[in-house]
Parts: structure tokens; C-alpha cells; sequence
């Protein structure tokens, strides 16, 4: 039963620019008491692509970046995603036509933003009704398989944005520095669903991280893969009270994987899923390597520094470790 | 000549006697010891947490986020060994150790934070091992001390503080010691005396961030019983 819809747009941007957007690890929204997963309903996600041609990109090797793309995230293993391309179209993106829709559009307005992805979904259940994906043709875009310097790599960005297209949200994992422009470029990432680019014919980003994984597999995770997995739980507080908006990284020194969340909530509470079983460094920044706005809505506190859980935290199989504390001091 | 012989044949017998008074294992008996066991401290692994680099093509050079660096700390823990004579020199051993290690780990190259070190985190560790052990069958130290080699291996069980998680793994050791007899010990009193071993103990799997081989030396002290 549909009661209502909410539309949501995220948007990729390609020098750290301000834009709107409503985001985290998953994309979700209160409802009463609990919060609610956005996500699709059990069952393929049918997509059309946009028959436009730009310079250097025809929309065939378009739709194949966008089946190889969609192939990436299918692969995960444990997971019960799936996608079924439905064709060429000649409606671009961004119409409520009932129709998932892939394309380029002109958009010269947002002069930094590579890419975005609009939501449309049922605000009673969380289940997506539609979603589309424009790249924006102010940029030069490449299919080339080793990128093409000063040319953005389609498929990169085209993962990112089928990220968002499945209900995920931005990652804070990576650290950026600020530009003589005003912009941030990316130093390291951690994750294909960090909220900015890599340089112009960086094509790395065809593979999803570790945080990609364990994100995609809380969401459309069946259940042998959340029964082989951990996840940590606990709080971060700065003089008695809980922070809001903190980054939380666990790394696992067996594997070397980072996984990250957030603090959701004004007691400064988080859980970070997905974990592969065994001991993890938990890490905690404030959420300075991008615009908060790409990440939370609400008043996010920044005003700490980097800080680390006091001992290492197990993860146990299928479980969740006891609650941590994280303590953290005022900058 | 013939005085020679006969001084021969009178030393022979005494030796003889000597050695079957001498302190030793009882062929066919049990015999229980315990005591503690210091295990010493080996590292177990340094990561590094790195980030995907930032360059044109399918690859860049990482970015370090941080680096950890973990050992095992050394411990004290106790040991229980049970022995089954096969003849007085070489015996059969089923040992039992347990002990709480602790893990420390050190966090350094994070240029948003000084170098720290994580507070310990607790292990409780299980060994069950079986071994082989084998003493001279005549004195070489003087007096009511014995030495003695062993080697053998086992099975090792640790966990995770709360039991949020079990690692398994193998355990291998050699070395030797020596047994002292406070009473008994001559083959037909049951006895009892002390035992000091000293062993190098190679360790596979267990809490491992490297799945790498990693050796540890170990000094026991126990008291001993034959029954």
C-alpha cells in the first residue's frame, strides 16, 4: 500500500563543490519509532538507458559501462541483487515515468557535480518505486579500459551512482585536501561511494571496497552471509555526551579491510555491519574530508579530533559486539 | 694381567648396582606434574590501513591512513602434564596449559594523531599437546638430578575476551630439562621431586594477523609425582 512518495537526489561531485543531497551508509528515514531501509522489493531491478550520443561515448558503449557496472555490484558474493536491462529509451532521465532510466543530461547549473541519482520512493514501506541516474555532459567523459587522462571514466562513476540507484548512501572513507579553487582533491579512498571523484582517467574505481561490500551485503544480504558476519556497536561521546555525525572506521588487520558508519543519533550511538569476524581497530574522525551535507541532515558535530577506541573490538560471527565507548576531545 | 681382570670384574658389578639405584623414570608407571609455565611475548603482525590511491589508470600508490601493530605479550599461566613410562629412559606426555595473554597494539603513521597504544586486550588460551620424552638412562649429573629432552605438539584454543570468538591453531616444541628426585625415585618407592623444562614453541593459526610461523621460548616449573 503506497501512501506517499519522497524523492531524494544524490549527487557524485567531481571537485568537492556543495550540493544537495540526503545520505549515509544506507539511505533511510524515521518512521514513529524505527528507522526505515530504503531499498527495492525482492526481484531484478529493470532499467532503460538513454539512446544519447555525446563526444567520445555513444550510448552503446554507455550501456555496456552501465551492464559492466551493474555486473560489479551483482558480483558480490551472499547477496540477492540483480539487475535486468530493459533496453534503449529515448526519454532521458528524470521523469516520473514509472521507468529506471540511465543517461546524459545537460546540466551546466551544476557546474561541479558529475553525476546524480533520483529517488523515488514509499514513505510507509522504505521500497523504491523508481530511481534515475543522469552523468552531466559538462564534463568530458571516457569508455576507454585504461581512462584517458582529463577524461571522467564512465563506469566509475556509473558504479557510484547504481550505488545510490540500490539505497546506499555517501562514505566517509577518504581523505581529501583542499585545492587553490576552493574544491578538495581526493589524496585516498576507501570505497567507490565516497562523495568525490577520483582525478579525471582514474579508472580504479571500477572495483568496488571493502566498505562497497559490506554495505551492499547489509542491505540485499542473504542470510549465510549476515550469519558469517559481525558487527560492532557503542557510542562516542565528547565530555559526557554523545557526538553526532562521527566518522567511524573499524579496520580489520587480518584482512587490511576498512569498513565505516556514523553516529545517527543525538546519544552519539553507532553500528557498523557487515564486519568480517575477528579484531578491528576502531578509528573515529569528524567528517571533514567532504561537505557534511553529503553525507547527514542535521547538526553534525565537527569539533573533534581523530581518536581511537580504547583496546581492539571483536566482531563476533553472526553477533554484534558488546556496546564500546569512544571518548573523544574538543579540537 | 690376571689382577687387572679381577679389579675389572669387581668394578663392573658396582656400576651396575649404581645405575639401578640412580634416579628414574618406573617403566610402566604414571606419573602427574604441575606447576606454571612463563610463555614468552612474540608479535603477531603489522597492517597498515590504506586507502586507493589517486591517479590517472587502474592504479595509484596507497594512501596510509594508519598503521597497527600487535604482539602477544608474555604470561604466566599454569600446566598440568600427565606421563606414562614406556621404559625408564623414554616416557609419553599429555600435557594440559592454560593461561590469559594479553594483546597489545600500537598505532602509529596516523598524521591526524600521535602514535598510541591500544589498552591490552585479554586472551584465554588453551593448549592440549602430547609429546615425547627421553632421559639418559645413566646419570650424567651427579646426585639425584636427571636431564631429559622432549618434543612433541598440540592443539592450541584462544579466545577472545566476553568468548566473542574462538581461533584455533597448532602448536610444536622442543627442548629439554632436568628432574630433580626430593624422595623416591629408585625403582621401587613411588616419588616425588621437581621439574624444570625450557622449550622453544613454534605456533601456526591462533590469534595471527599474518598467518605467519611465530616462536616463542617457554621456561616450566613443576612439581612432580610418579604413582
Amino acid at each position: 500500500m503506497k501512501s506517499s512518495v519522497v524523492l531524494l537526489l544524490v549527487a557524485l561531485v567531481g571537485l568537492g563543490h556543495p550540493a544537495p543531497a540526503f545520505a549515509y551508509l544506507k539511505f533511510g528515514f524515521r518512521l514513529a519509532d524505527r528507522t526505515i531501509d530504503v531499498r527495492w522489493p525482492a526481484g531484478p531491478i529493470r532499467y532503460f538507458v538513454n539512446d544519447r550520443d555525446i563526444p567520445g561515448v555513444s550510448a552503446g558503449d554507455f550501456r555496456s559501462a552501465i551492464t559492466r557496472a551493474a555486473a560489479t555490484w551483482q558480483a558480490v558474493p551472499g547477496t540477492s541483487l540483480a539487475f535486468e536491462d530493459q533496453g534503449m529509451t529515448a526519454a532521458p532521465p528524470g521523469g516520473l515515468d514509472g521507468r529506471n532510466t540511465l543517461g546524459f543530461l545537460d546540466r551546466p547549473d551544476l557546474d561541479r557535480v558529475l553525476g546524480a541519482t533520483s529517488l523515488l520512493l514509499d514513505s510507509a514501506t522504505g521500497a523504491l518505486v523508481e530511481a534515475d541516474v543522469f552523468l552531466n555532459t559538462r564534463f568530458q567523459w571516457s569508455v576507454s579500459p585504461q581512462g584517458a587522462a582529463g577524461f571522467v571514466d564512465v563506469e566509475s562513476i556509473v558504479l557510484h551512482e547504481l550505488g545510490h540507484l540500490i539505497g546506499l548512501g555517501h562514505s566517509a572513507i577518504g581523505e581529501t585536501e583542499r585545492t587553490a579553487s576552493g574544491g578538495r582533491r581526493v589524496l585516498g579512498s576507501g570505497a567507490v561511494m565516497f562523495p568525490i571523484a577520483l582525478t579525471p582517467g582514474a579508472t580504479s574505481d571500477r572495483v568496488l571496497q571493502a566498505d562497497d561490500i559490506a554495505a551492499v551485503t547489509d542491505l540485499y544480504g542473504v542470510d549465510p552471509a549476515r550469519a558469517s558476519t559481525g558487527s560492532i556497536r557503542g557510542r562516542v561521546v565528547k565530555n559526557g555526551r554523545g557526538v553526532f555525525g562521527a566518522h567511524v572506521v573499524a579496520f580489520n588487520p587480518v584482512t587490511g579491510t576498512l569498513i565505516g558508519g556514523f553516529t545517527l543519533s543525538a546519544d552519539g550511538e553507532f553500528v557498523l555491519a557487515g564486519l568480517q569476524a575477528g579484531p578491528h581497530v576502531v578509528r573515529v574522525e569528524p567528517l571533514d574530508d567532504a561537505d557534511v551535507e553529503s553525507f547527514l541532515s542535521g547538526e553534525v558535530d565537527v569539533d573533534f579530533g581523530v581518536a581511537y577506541a580504547p583496546r581492539l573490538v571483536v566482531a563476533p560471527r553472526g553477533g554484534s559486539s558488546a556496546a564500546i565507548e569512544i571518548p573523544v576531545d574538543p579540537k | 694381567m690376571s689382577a687387572v681382570l679381577a679389579l675389572l670384574v669387581a668394578v663392573v658389578p658396582s656400576a651396575a648396582q649404581e645405575v639401578d639405584e640412580a634416579p628414574g623414570l618406573r617403566a610402566h608407571h604414571v606419573s602427574v606434574s604441575g606447576g606454571v609455565q612463563l610463555v614468552g611475548g612474540y608479535d603477531i603482525g603489522d597492517a597498515t590501513a590504506v586507502l586507493r590511491g589517486n591517479a590517472v589508470g587502474p592504479s595509484a600508490s596507497p594512501f596510509t591512513l594508519f598503521s597497527a601493530g600487535t604482539s602477544v605479550e608474555a604470561v604466566t599461566g599454569g600446566e598440568t602434564r600427565v606421563g606414562y613410562a614406556l621404559t625408564r629412559s623414554v616416557s609419553v606426555e599429555v600435557g594440559f596449559g592454560y593461561s590469559r595473554p594479553s594483546l597489545t597494539t600500537r598505532i602509529t603513521a596516523d598524521e591526524e594523531s600521535a602514535a598510541v597504544t591500544l589498552d591490552a586486550e585479554r586472551l584465554a588460551q588453551y593448549v592440549v599437546d602430547v609429546s615425547l620424552q627421553w632421559q639418559p638412562p645413566r646419570p650424567v649429573i651427579a646426585g639425584r638430578l636427571r636431564p631429559f629432552v622432549t618434543g612433541g605438539g598440540g592443539y592450541l584454543r584462544q579466545l577472545y575476551r566476553e568468548r566473542t570468538l574462538v581461533e584455533t591453531g597448532r602448536i610444536y616444541f622442543a627442548g629439554g630439562g632436568v628432574r630433580y628426585w626430593l624422595r623416591g625415585g629408585d625403582g621401587a618407592r613411588r616419588s616425588i621431586g621437581l621439574r624444570g623444562d625450557v622449550r622453544a614453541q613454534w605456533r601456526t593459526g591462533g590469534v595471527e594477523f599474518e598467518n605467519r610461523r611465530r616462536v616463542a621460548p617457554v621456561v616450566a616449573v613443576h612439581l612432580f609425582a610418579e604413582l
